[in-house]
């Protein structure tokens, strides 16, 4: 605090940039999840998609459409399919348009389809 | 002014589709930006939000998030206010509210959209709800997060006035990496 000051005082400018060191706290946090490729079917997209509650997750044909802005971090889909969904770790999420928060989530194509 | 709804819009007009308009245009969201960057006064709206965007809010004048350090501060009033904090889905019987508290603030100004249920996620809309802040106010930054912490906050604050540049827009939320299903749920 004594040395801020004194290097507002100095710089004229008593603001601080961001951000300064990672934060400790920011490890335990919920976080959206991240899909793994290569493991998700069609099937598995369906059961993902009735699992989540807000709405976050919808299958357009052979992709599986994540919104980023819709997910609360509530971890039913990991806990759905723990070996196909993992926590992304960030959380760090804002956006300046809607789209950037529509991910796109390519599923793996069983035979015969 | 953060290439948020409003930048796009001014871009789509045809008054602005000059060059001379484009370059007037960056450089007056770039003063708005730098003046707006290290003194900025916040007011929070809550529209029907559970109260828990309100206590990571909170939290954010706590000594360990320290968000005066940043040049943010909260206001009771939004005649004082640059930007506008809204939590919540929006729902109906306050849209006369939500459109007053726009109103009254003095432009330049920016709304940021705070946590899933503004984002669109938990509330679809129906008789109570509009479902999204998007639907009644310009939104500038949308901050996601179920609440979102007080580190997102401050990333979607400092994402508002230019300070940092977004980073979902390069996030795949893909991993990599093939892991084997269990067997049981191969063969289903």
């Amino acid at each position: 605090m004594p040395l801020w000051f004194a290097r507002g005082l100095r710089r004229g400018i008593v603001t601080t940039r961001y951000p300064a060191r990672p934060d400790r706290s920011a490890a335990g946090l919920p976080t959206p999840p991240a899909f793994r490729a290569g493991v998700i079917d069609r099937r598995l997209a369906d059961r993902l998609v009735a699992v989540c509650p807000s709405r976050a997750l919808h299958r357009d044909g052979g992709v599986l459409v994540f919104d980023v802005g819709r997910c609360t971090a509530c971890g039913r889909c990991q806990e759905a399919a723990p070996w196909a969904v993992t926590p992304s770790g960030e959380f760090e999420l804002a956006g300046t348009s809607p789209a950037q928060f529509v991910k796109q989530i390519g599923l793996v194509q069983e035979v015969g389809q | 002014m953060s290439g948020g709804s409003r930048a796009r819009a001014v871009a789509a007009s045809p008054a602005a589709r000059a060059p001379e308009g484009d370059v007037l245009a960056a450089r007056l969201r770039q003063r708005v930006a730098s003046q707006f960057g290290r003194s900025l006064h916040i007011r929070t709206l809550d529209t029907g939000s559970c109260a828990v965007c309100e206590q990571e809010i909170r939290l954010l004048a706590a000594p360990h998030y320290d968000l005066h350090r940043l040049g943010f501060f909260f206001t009771p009033a939004p005649r004082h206010a640059d930007l506008l904090l809204v939590t919540g889905p929006m729902i109906r019987a306050f849209d006369v509210a939500a459109r007053k508290t726009y109103e009254a603030m003095p432009g330049p100004k920016l709304v940021v959209a705070t946590g899933a249920c503004a984002l669109g996620g938990v509330y679809p809309a129906d008789a109570f709800v509009y479902g999204a802040v998007g639907e009644i106010l310009p939104v500038d930054v949308w901050i996601p997060g179920c609440p979102p912490s007080p580190l997102a906050l401050l990333q979607g604050l400092l994402v508002a006035v230019d300070r940092l540049a977004e980073k979902v827009s390069g996030l795949t939320f893909t991993a990599g990496g093939d892991a084997e299903p269990p067997a049981r749920e191969a063969e289903r």
